[in-house]
């Protein structure tokens, strides 16, 4: 019998009740399966092999077919901006199907239903999700790759490059894609199928980069500038407007994210 | 206070719409403590309504209810920590294997070494014969070993309330009485609320029930109540001899509410429905003896089968809608 053991009934805030526990079963499905190994592969192949081609490739290529060509690439300019331009839009990517059936899945199948006629708080079920996924995108998707890069770049360079800029433009691409996970994770709550839940983020990355063109020196503060914002800061060339700027703004969005999930959440009936 | 007394679960007025359709319309409903709740009707009722209503997956429109005198509402946290609940069709994780889901389930509820957690985990899986199925992925699980796995889910913080919704639903009928067996077993320490559509399982288990139809409580009480016909009883009565004059004389007594006859073999079959118990319990026999034509060959109060009572009273019910 349970009163006769060693058994503790589990305690803690309204809010935290579960939050260990289902942290730890996020955790678990990221770093205790191969899910770590494949996506670590998987981006290394997209970003790091995109970077070494136009780094070690191009140039190599362009000996080739235009050696005029040849000696006005910089490699590692190309590099760096190609990095922070198709890594933003490609781990944002990444983010996003990572997020997708996280919390619309789980909804759908009845497991969610479950798990919260246990103790558990909805705030605990939604951050729970969050910091796992913040941990496994940020270590596996930005941290990983950014320091391969760093590596690919400083063997192209010849020297290593500024570490305190370009660890600024990691940590904006970390934040990036951290608002598109944020993102994924609020539609996961508010959308009834998964044409919405994709459908959202793809437009707000996609459709918020062709929109941008349009809105002048505002588009500077979004999220959608920081593909040139963070090469620039890495390569530490002038920028019309603070770097700090669009950052604070992404950040700002990612919270409102979390927030409106965190609300729509303890709405929501199963 | 004797345990008839407590509740354990008491709703008053409690109601569920989604837009213009009343899925619960104010329910008044009582649940003794120790007792194995039946909660009955006919698809569509609102039986699993009511019992999201009470673990707080959904909220009400109108009323309150109260679990352990707790909200159900505000409260709800500190209430599911001392339930179990199987619902309808349950889902697990599909990745994890029987023994991870219920050491999953189990941290919510316990800190403690990994041992003790792992001797509560052993304990749920035989209680339910998952032994050799315990280190399977959920799925590849039946619908009955899905089953049995949810039971134990539901036990293993050894709830003061189980709340089952159709709990043999998806079983074969060993894997029906093994349940029944464990629902009487736990009655001594836990109260059972639970819905199912297996009358036969409710009138052997259960000792309270209640029945739902169309979102609204047509009948709640102690089942011996339901099953003698309640405010209605009725008499059976097995005769050999001329019985008209008896029988015009017995449907003549003010007690008495109808005479219903019919003949078979040389016998004849009376169920007499009465007004009074007191006084047909003390009179009626006695007057149909007080008739030298007839003999008496058997005398009982007429026991309903479940099935009988719920379909009397839904049909009543529904009929009164018409």
């Amino acid at each position: 019998m349970v009163g006769n053991s060693a058994l503790q009934r589990t305690k803690g805030q309204v809010w935290q009740r579960g939050f260990a526990n289902l942290f730890g079963k996020e955790n678990r499905a990221w770093w205790g399966t191969r899910r770590w190994a494949v996506q670590t592969v998987l981006w290394a192949v997209v970003v790091n092999g995109m970077l070494a081609f136009i780094m070690f490739g191009v140039p190599v290529l362009l000996q080739q077919t235009s050696p005029a060509e040849a000696e006005t690439f910089d490699a590692v300019v190309q590099g760096v901006q190609a990095l922070f331009q198709l890594g933003t839009v490609a781990l944002a990517l990444g983010a996003i199907l990572i997020a997708q059936d996280q919390i619309l899945g789980e909804r759908q199948s009845g497991v969610t239903e479950w798990i919260l006629s246990k103790p558990v708080s909805r705030d605990a079920y939604i951050l729970s999700k969050l910091a796992a996924d913040a941990i496994g995108v940020v270590v596996v998707l930005v941290g990983v790759q950014s320091a391969i890069a760093y590596g690919l770049i400083t063997l192209a360079n010849g020297t290593p490059l500024p570490l305190a800029p370009f660890l600024v433009g990691a940590g904006g691409l970390a934040l990036h894609t951290l608002f598109y996970l944020s993102l994924t994770l609020m539609m996961g709550v508010l959308a009834n199928g998964r044409s919405t839940l994709l459908g959202v983020p793809l437009g707000v990355l996609f459709g918020g980069m062709l929109a941008a063109n349009f809105i002048g020196k505002a588009a500077l503060l979004t999220p959608w500038s920081l593909a040139a914002v963070l090469p620039a800061t890495v390569l530490q060339l002038p920028l019309p407007l603070p770097a700090a700027l669009p950052l604070a703004v992404t950040a700002a969005l990612t919270v409102v994210a979390i927030a409106v999930t965190l609300r729509k959440f303890r709405q929501l009936e199963f | 206070m004797t345990q008839r007394d407590r509740a354990v679960i008491q709703a008053s007025n409690l109601g569920k719409a989604y837009g213009d359709v009343q899925a619960l319309k104010s329910l008044d409903l009582r649940v003794p403590e120790h007792s194995i709740f039946g909660f009955l009707g006919p698809n569509g009722a609102g039986k699993t309504t009511t019992m999201k209503l009470l673990l707080g997956l959904i909220r009400p429109t109108s009323g309150s209810s109260t679990i352990f005198g707790q909200d159900t509402v505000r409260d709800s946290l500190a209430i599911r920590s001392r339930i179990g609940y199987l619902p309808q069709q349950p889902h697990f994780y599909p990745d994890m294997t029987a023994r991870e889901t219920l050491r999953f389930t189990a941290r919510f509820f316990f800190t403690g070494s990994a041992p003790e957690i792992e001797a509560r985990v052993d304990e749920m899986i035989a209680l339910v014969g998952l032994q050799d199925k315990a280190d399977r992925t959920v799925r590849g699980f039946s619908g009955g070993e899905r089953q049995r796995l949810g039971l134990a889910q539901a036990q293993i913080n050894d709830p003061d309330l189980l709340i089952l919704d159709e709990p043999a639903a998806a079983l074969d009928p060993i894997g029906r009485l093994d349940v029944l067996k464990v629902m009487e077993r736990l009655r001594e320490r836990t109260t059972i609320f639970y819905s199912t559509h297996i009358l036969d399982d409710v009138q052997q288990v259960s000792d309270t029930v209640a029945i739902l139809n169309h979102g609204e409580l047509v009948a709640q009480g102690p089942i011996e109540q339901l099953l003698s016909g309640g405010d209605s009883p009725m008499y059976s009565l097995s005769l050999r001899g001329d019985g008209e004059a008896a029988q015009a004389r017995i449907a003549d007594l003010p007690w008495v509410a109808g005479v219903d006859v019919a003949r078979h073999n040389g016998t004849t079959a009376w169920q007499v429905s009465v007004t009074d118990e007191a006084t047909a319990e003390a009179q009626l026999l006695r007057q149909v003896l007080a008739d030298e034509h007839v003999t008496v060959l058997e005398f009982s109060r007429k026991r309903y089968e479940l099935e009988e009572v719920f379909v009397n009273i839904i049909q009543g019910d529904d009929h009164g809608r018409q």
